[in-house]
């Protein structure tokens, strides 16, 4: 059977898991401070930068920083757990399908889960951009290809990461382990964003990212360029590493 | 002609020993049984046939194909049952085997025929988490019928069902050869149940194949070493006693 | 009783090693920080263990929150996953007891890893700034403070994950709870649990709160505790 029925088959599995209402409401809970602290944007503390630029980027800066990583992590388990929890993965690997190709379909699943989550933060944001505009009498509604830029650069950084997650989870059988070792990796990343290897580490590239868009929209805050030597390179090879330990690992303890 | 052979056939765990030396063969459209008490290696053996575990020593062939070369084409030819729960429990009993009949690429009247052969249809609607332990074996049983494949292997498939389901179950595997040409191994821990399907049975013990061929040889090899015969469990019970005793003493 | 047989049920689940984990992972934080930031460090005035904390505390209290948070889902998850619950629910013990049991080995390997982390610390200070003076009562106090504050954060994830039988719902409340009161910088929220352990007792006490601090979190954990002894009375009735 060809990929692609195959990517709607592992969709299939996660019906009625809930995981939609899972990826919603980080991102609803990521907008309400905003909401609430609208009146901050003005307080600008001498930082050159326009408050519906600020809006915009403290909102997904919470959200880049903690929300998209925990989400991939707990998408991941999820989407490990479903096979496990009732040896349906015994089942299909006693199907003739290779295991490679079904751990890739379970990457893509990822990824557009991730999407999903993506849409879902943008069209938030232009709903709590409509509301603090009508509340605060100022416009704070950006253009769409700005934040739509923004937001798609942030989801391609993202796909690094999520390839690690992948792997951890596959690696690491017990669901609560491989959980809390995601969540342990997002807290350092604070810390790696102002060293010179962030590069090394997947979990920081969204967050450098936006970090970059915060300098360019305020001068003087951060870099206004993308380092993207040695960057890219490092990105794929992590990607393609983490890719390539999770097909080979993927089902291997249900195989001993 | 054998369908299935293996020959010397081990598996071991650390310094424990599960399938020691096994040399099976299964006739081409037939009812194998694989008899043995708990533990006694059976299981460790479908999954060997199925890829599940590698072989530590010795070789297997299904219909002329190895593991692991050829991986795919066996599982495309076998229907499989083990460890009986395998399924997703957020997933109704019909999208269950749907994907199941999406991975092999079968033709989409074959999840209801599937249904039909285990008498699930009426539930097939139900989450399968909400099966009860006789539906969750049912629809099993109708994961590994679907589309009706040349080869079954059946780990113990009348395990949590009523006596009416055994019945139902029993006497459909005893006409499956009959009906669409295919060759069953079935495994069980009781000789009785084993008797009523089977043409041909392999008892194992700890690992060892104690006894191979038809019921009757078993009755007359049994007469010889003088077992008991006139009842087949007491028959099997002192062949596995007898085995256990053999296996003390020398340790 | 009850502690020796918890403790028990968390055998192989490899709930201590994670928290041991969880305390060098976060000792860590200090070392790198200084590594790469030791000339900017030791220029500053003031006791290099505040220095050190005010600079890595808020990520080190997040790992701690993040690891006690697994580490309730961790212990009702066994309890719930093969119905172990159900078997204790027809013995003949006290549901308030089991979790008050879980209640103090939770505090107690959290203790394990706040003394680690701050051993950490101390040996921070002594490597990387020459002229400072090791003082136990001040590091005693710090590490006790630090314990205490966490305290209701433990306890408010242990009824959270007792009320859950899916683990998964315990942990996507958990992990929602340290995301939103982590952005929300808020005096009056920095109470409440899961917000209170980024609390520093150098800065407490500048602001003369550290007793308001100890206080509030001593009566947070009673609360929570007596809350929970009300909810399985409850649940007995409804189930």
């Amino acid at each position: 059977m060809n990929f692609l029925s195959l990517v709607g088959m592992e969709l299939k599995k996660i019906r009625r898991s809930k995981i939609f209402l899972i990826l919603l409401i980080p991102v609803i809970m990521m907008w309400i401070p905003s909401i609430i602290n609208v009146d901050m944007n003005f307080d600008l503390r001498g930082i050159p930068i326009t408050p519906e630029n600020n809006f915009f980027i403290q909102g997904f800066m919470g959200m880049v920083w903690f929300m998209i990583p925990a989400s991939l992590v707990i998408c991941t388990v999820l989407l490990n757990q479903t096979e496990r929890s009732n040896k349906g993965i015994l089942k299909m690997l006693s199907l003739p399908i290779s295991t490679t190709t079904l751990c890739l379909a379970k990457f893509t699943v990822l990824l557009i889960l991730a999407a999903v989550q993506m849409v879902m933060s943008i069209v938030a944001y232009y709903i709590c951009a409509a509301i603090v505009s009508h509340i605060q009498d100022y416009n704070f509604i950006l253009e769409p290809l700005y934040v739509c830029k923004n937001v798609c650069s942030i989801y391609a950084a993202a796909i690094p990461m999520a390839a690690v997650y992948l792997a951890v989870s596959t690696l690491i059988q017990s669901p609560i382990f491989s959980v809390g070792i995601g969540l342990a990796s997002i807290v350092p990343s604070v810390l790696i964003i102002n060293t010179k290897i962030w590069f090394a580490y997947p979990m920081s590239y969204p967050f450098y990212l936006i970090m970059v868009a915060y300098g360019r929209a305020a001068e003087g805050v951060y870099e206004t360029q993308i380092a993207w030597l040695p960057w890219l390179p490092v990105a794929v090879g992590i990607t393609i590493l983490a890719l390539a330990v999770s097909c080979v690992r993927y089902g291997a303890s249900e195989r001993r | 002609m054998n369908i299935i052979e293996t020959q010397d056939l081990t598996k071991t765990y650390g310094d424990f020993t599960a399938v020691s030396h096994l040399n099976l063969h299964i006739r081409k459209g037939s009812v194998y049984g694989f008899l043995g008490p708990n533990g006694a290696g059976k299981s460790t053996t479908m999954k060997m046939f199925l890829g599940l575990t590698q072989p530590t020593e010795g070789r297997f062939h299904i219909d002329g194909k190895t593991y692991p070369s050829d991986r795919v084409s066996i599982l495309k030819e076998v229907g499989s049952f083990i460890e009986a729960p395998a399924f997703y429990g957020n997933l109704t009993g019909e999208e269950n085997l749907e994907i199941i009949r999406k991975i092999l690429g079968l033709p989409k009247n074959c999840v209801d025929d599937a249904l039909k052969l285990v008498g699930l249809t009426e539930f097939r609607k139900r989450l399968a988490r909400k099966y009860s332990l006789g539906m969750k074996q049912r629809l099993g049983l109708a994961g590994a019928l679907i589309g009706r494949p040349p080869i079954l292997i059946l780990d113990e498939p009348t395990n949590g069902l009523d006596p009416v389901g055994i019945h139902e179950i029993r006497t459909l595997i005893r006409s499956l050869p009959q009906k669409y040409d295919c060759t069953v191994l079935v495994s069980s821990h009781l000789l009785a149940e084993v008797e009523l399907m089977a043409d041909d049975i392999g008892i194992l013990n700890h690992g060892h194949l104690l006894f191979e061929g038809t019921m009757e040889e078993l009755k007359i090899s049994a007469r010889a070493a003088g077992f008991p015969t006139d009842n087949l469990e007491d028959t099997f019970l002192a062949m596995i006693d007898e085995d256990n005793h053999r296996r003390g003493g020398t340790v | 009783m009850s502690l020796l047989i918890e403790s028990k049920k968390l055998k192989r689940t490899g709930y201590l090693p994670a928290f041991l984990a969880g305390g060098f992972l976060a000792a860590v934080f200090p070392v790198v920080y200084m590594m790469v930031k030791s000339e900017e460090m030791t220029v500053l005035s003031g006791n290099p263990i505040n220095l050190l904390m005010a600079a890595n505390w808020q990520m080190m209290a997040m790992l701690n929150i993040l690891i006690s948070i697994c580490g309730a889902c961790m212990m009702y998850h066994t309890e719930y996953a093969d119905n172990g619950m159900q078997k204790m629910s027809v013995l003949p013990i006290r549901q308030g007891n089991m979790f008050f049991g879980k209640f103090l080995i939770a505090t107690l390997v959290l203790s394990i890893m706040v003394v680690i982390e701050m051993a950490v610390l101390v040996g921070c200070a002594k490597y990387w700034f020459p002229n400072y003076v090791f003082d136990l009562t001040e590091i005693l106090k710090t590490t006790g403070f630090q314990i205490v504050i966490m305290l209701p954060t433990v306890m408010l994830m242990l009824v959270i994950a007792s009320a859950c039988k899916n683990m998964w719902v315990s942990l996507g409340i958990g992990v929602i709870f340290v995301f939103t009161l982590s952005i929300f910088p808020n005096d009056v929220l920095s109470l409440f649990p899961f917000a209170s352990p980024y609390q520093i007792l150098s800065v407490a006490m500048e602001n003369s709160r550290s007793t308001l601090f100890l206080a509030v979190c001593g009566i947070e954990t009673v609360v929570f505790g007596i809350a929970e002894v009300l909810y399985l009375k409850l649940r007995r009735c409804f189930e």
